[in-house]
């Protein structure tokens, strides 16, 4: 679809994938979780997200 | 299991799925292989995971590792994405750790709203979406048509003159954006079953200014018509500066619940 570089074409779908995996998909308690400022996450990529990984609040294990 | 030992889900497939639909892909640590943990109709996506690799002290600074957290989300996709075209699969967010199956079992078992959506995503796929503006090209596009010249008229009626109409081209292209994002968005959107649109995220380069942030999902039988939607889309705006990246397909990450999101 687009023009872009293998290696550009590569990048934006990591980027992607970061997005969907670390943003997306059910939540549930007792996950950790992680705050992420949201705007910064896709366009400066992984390394300035990585910054931005705030508090990581409990591992589960209790469901409830 | 041992004492040290954690349980990592990936996901859920409806109960009674084959555990095959995972035999080639290995868990998120790399030595252990997929096992199914049934519980009401659902079955948890599972894999053993170490605390020392993954428990709550050690975790965090794993997270701050470009490397470490590339290599887990690559692998925490992969295994979601075996499901494509075999079984519907429900993706969870990174990150779900439990200390042992029963607990995995409870979960399950609370979270009756785990089938419905399973029932609902019926084994579509999740194809992305984004559209770019060249905000520049467009501007220049406008302004030739117009025959409008950047001359050297000199006195004050030539310049409010012209920037009035520097400022009703500023607009144009706004507008131009604005009506290009929904009727890509609405042409897509009904290429497929669901349509989300995200927010478009700031791009550094104003060469390319993002318009259009789209997750849609699609029969794995019409995937192939909406790959054709996007071409058309390419065909009837490229000339305008508008470039398309189509990704995918992808588990349903952005599909997990039936809420609308707001509009483009």
């Amino acid at each position: 679809m687009s023009s872009a570089s293998p290696a550009l074409q590569q990048q934006v779908t990591l980027i992607e994938l970061v997005d969907r995996v670390l943003n997306k998909g059910v939540t549930l308690t007792g996950d950790i979780t992680l705050s992420v400022a949201d705007v910064d996450l896709v366009y400066v990529g992984l390394r300035v997200l990585l910054a931005s990984v705030g508090t990581l609040e409990r591992l589960g294990g209790e469901p409830s | 299991m041992t004492p040290t030992d954690a349980i990592y889900v990936y996901g859920a497939v409806l109960k009674g799925t084959p555990a095959d639909v995972f035999a080639r892909v290995s868990g998120i640590d790399p030595a252990t292989e997929i096992r199914l943990v049934e519980g009401g109709d659902v079955a948890a996506i599972t894999s053993v995971v170490s605390l020392e690799e993954f428990g709550s002290q050690v975790l965090e600074a794993k997270l701050r590792d470009p490397d470490w957290l590339e290599q887990k989300v690559q692998a925490h996709n992969t295994v979601l994405a075996a499901a494509l075209g075999e079984t519907t699969v429900l993706p969870f967010r990174f990150g779900a750790i439990y200390n042992g199956e029963e607990h995995v079992r409870a979960m399950l078992s609370e979270r009756a709203e785990l089938a419905p959506a399973l029932s609902r995503l019926n084994g579509a796929l999740e194809l992305g979406v984004k559209g770019f503006l060249d905000g520049a090209a467009v501007r220049d596009r406008l302004s030739r048509s117009r025959g409008i010249d950047s001359g050297d008229a000199t006195g004050g009626r030539a310049y409010m003159e012209r920037k009035r109409l520097e400022q009703q081209l500023d607009d144009d292209v706004r507008a131009f954006a604005t009506s290009c994002a929904e009727a890509s968005h609405e042409r897509l959107s009904a290429a497929a079953s669901e349509a989300r649109a995200n927010p478009p995220q700031y791009q550094s380069d104003a060469a390319r200014e993002m318009l259009l942030n789209g997750a849609y999902l699609v029969r794995a039988d019409r995937e192939d018509d909406f790959r054709r939607t996007v071409q058309g889309l390419e065909e009837r705006f490229g000339d305008d500066g508008v470039t398309y990246e189509l990704t995918g397909p992808w588990p349903p990450y952005n599909f997990v619940d039936g809420e609308e999101a707001e509009a483009p």
